[in-house]
């Protein structure tokens, strides 16, 4: 078990900054999930804890022990890469047998343990075989008993079912979940996913350019994002934007946009000026609305449990409401939509949210 | 036309190209052996004999063992048995080769792992052995002279082995580049030391480029001829040099016997290549086929 500090962190490629300023506490026993569009130094800080990249400054404890001068295998982590990085000359049993041989741990125990980790990860019957006779799933099985024959304290995956179809990737999800709550290890996980995200992590870090956005559990990032980048990587399909201005009237403050005033309930102290509104599809509702806002329907997505709408208000943006499966109109259609009942973000010109605590 | 005859037709095409191609690269080994059995006088004969007639083993028996010498229709050359030119080529290519391929490999996972030389350095060192051998031949038979290497072992494999070098980091910087450097990654996490690294997983992956380099650079060392024959006196010579000196007083070239010798200066390298054949198909396809 090990929980994993990183102070002030820095990693700089040839001029480029990958990562800046990272402070982060990873506790024992936690997943941890590192998130964001790619190039935002989400792997290269999972490198770093690996060993396999330098810091340019800053510092990794790992278990209360600066690890800077720890060479990657002196850190007892494991790590799965994207690629897996199988020994493709290798059989599977001498792929999982790889750890312990270096640590020279007897032939027979050996043989005893790749058994068991096996037998525990459903690969018993390929350990005669070479990587490249298994399957995508198969493989990542391997990979993850390979790491997991050497008992590490903290587990790092990067990226490790991106190359997977999209029904093995919710299986090998379940997996990997599952295996973190027997093993109670710390985990950390490298993810372009925010379903993959939301669904592993116990807290999310997201991250953009290098540096750290929002940390907090899947719920805190979804309903209380700390600003439009994070709001709007969250939740599928993406929250909706509406540009327009916040102006104060008898009953309190509203956002107009196209002529239009939004009443804002519930939204907090929000200076006067031109803002974005967020709003979940979820929370905007075409079903059953008089006296709403009007707007074209451009497609309909049956979904089967649920129905997409698009709608096009005249801006450059469409809006998407969900409704459920038993609404239709004609594309082409006229409907009323308005956010009643429905939680509303603002957020100001550069994206900080407003309003918030 | 019908899509399959096309396909038939075309199929017909691409083998006559690849069959005239074929007799025209295998002619002069045809022509070499058939040579190397044929009696003095069929060796210039006109209209040329394909076949040998009478079939002889004659060139066989003087060149290799001294026999014959008398009774053969040529007497002037000067004969001494190519032996010793053989051992002397075995010692000097399998010796350069060797360090030039394991300095190559070391030298790559260098510039492919660490970047030591940039991709540019490393070119301009390949395009410096593009200058005609015959260019830096005399200045290097001048330092020999002088620092007492010349007509030694030691200076024609430093010879062999600096100008291979190049070609034996291009071709072994390739196949390290194909291998994902999280491989080596994965077992370093999973506490392998660097060499131990190298040792059990680059180099089994890299093994067949490693073969088929060494392949190459031995058929470049084996068939040397200028560097061989400037650098070599009485000390030293090596099989492409004794090719050379077959030729009598006033006989002019002495064919049979040449090719008699010719054959063995061949044939170790066919037997070699067969034995790694496996090796080369994938190592000469440089990673175009999947591994």
């Amino acid at each position: 078990m090990a929980e994993i500090r990183l102070l002030n962190l820095r990693k700089e490629f040839k001029g480029t900054v990958a990562v800046q300023a990272m402070d982060l506490e990873i506790k024992e026993g936690e997943f941890l999930v590192l998130v964001g569009p790619s190039g935002c130094g989400k792997t290269t800080t999972l490198r770093m804890i690996a060993g396999l990249e330098d810091p340019t400054s800053g510092e990794i404890y790992i278990d209360g022990r600066p690890a800077n001068d720890l060479e990657p295998g002196q850190r007892n982590v494991g790590m799965v890469f994207q690629n897996l990085a199988l020994f493709p000359h290798k059989a599977v049993f001498d792929n999982i047998a790889f750890g312990p041989r270096m640590k020279k741990v007897p032939a027979d125990e050996i043989r005893s343990r790749v058994e068991q980790v096996a037998k525990t990860m459903h690969i018993a019957h390929l350990l005669g075989k070479f990587p490249a006779q298994c399957s995508g799933g198969e493989a990542q099985r391997v990979a993850l008993a390979r790491t997991l024959i050497t008992d590490p304290a903290a587990f790092l995956l990067d990226e490790p079912l991106s190359n997977l179809d999209a029904k093995l990737r919710k299986e090998m999800r379940a997996e990997i979940d599952g295996l973190h709550s027997r093993l109670r290890k710390t985990f950390v996980y490298v993810t372009h996913d925010q379903e993959e995200a939301m669904t592993l992590a116990d807290r999310i870090v997201v991250m953009r350019d290098g540096r750290i956005e929002q940390v907090g559990t899947p719920l805190e990032i979804y309903h209380d994002p700390v600003n439009l980048f994070v709001a709007t990587f969250f939740g599928s399909p993406a929250m909706n934007v509406i540009g327009g201005e916040v102006r104060r009237k008898a009953g309190g403050p509203v956002f107009t946009f196209d002529g239009w005033h939004v009443p804002l309930e519930g939204v907090g102290e929000v200076p006067d000026g031109p803002a974005t509104l967020g709003v979940r599809p979820e929370a905007l509702r075409v079903e059953g609305v008089t006296g709403g806002y009007r707007a074209r329907v451009t497609l309909v997505e049956p979904l089967g449990k649920e129905t997409l709408i698009y709608l096009d208000y005249g801006a450059d943006r469409l809006l998407i409401a969900v409704a459920s499966p038993s609404f239709w109109v004609e594309e082409g259609a006229s409907v009323e939509f308005d956010f009643r009942g429905g939680r509303l973000y603002l957020f100001d010109r550069e994206g900080r949210r407003l309003g918030r605590g | 036309m019908t899509k399959r005859a096309k396909r038939r037709l075309r199929a017909i095409g691409r083998y006559t190209a690849l069959g005239v191609w074929a007799v025209v690269v295998a002619f002069p080994l045809f022509w070499s052996v058939m040579t190397s059995f044929k009696p003095p006088y069929e060796w210039f004969t006109w209209p040329p004999t394909w076949i040998p007639n009478p079939f002889t083993l004659n060139n066989y028996r003087v060149v290799w063992f001294g026999e014959l010498l008398d009774t053969q229709y040529v007497q002037s050359a000067s004969i001494q048995t190519p032996f010793f030119a053989l051992v002397n080529s075995i010692a000097i290519a399998g010796t350069s080769t060797s360090l030039s391929v394991v300095l190559g490999l070391l030298l790559a996972y260098g510039v492919s792992r660490y970047g030591i030389l940039s991709e540019a350095t490393l070119f301009r060192l390949l395009i410096l052995r593009m200058v005609p051998p015959i260019v830096v031949a005399v200045p290097v038979v001048i330092y020999y002279a002088t620092l007492g290497l010349s007509d030694t072992y030691v200076g024609l494999i430093t010879v062999y082995v600096v100008s291979t070098l190049p070609y034996a980091v291009w071709m072994t910087k390739s196949f390290i580049d194909e291998v994902p450097v999280e491989i080596e990654q994965s077992a370093q996490l999973l506490g392998a030391s660097r060499l131990r690294t190298i040792w059990e997983v680059v180099f089994p992956l890299v093994r067949s480029g490693v073969v088929a380099t060494f392949m190459f650079i031995l058929i470049l060392t084996w068939s040397e001829y200028l560097m061989a024959l400037f650098l070599s006196a009485t000390n030293i010579s090596t099989l492409p040099v004794q090719l050379n000196k077959y030729e009598g007083s006033t006989e002019g070239r002495l064919y049979g016997w040449q090719q008699a010798l010719s054959l063995g200066v061949t044939l170790p390298l066919i037997v070699i290549g067969y034995a790694i054949h496996k090796h080369l198909v994938r190592g000469f396809s440089f990673g175009m086929l999947k591994r």
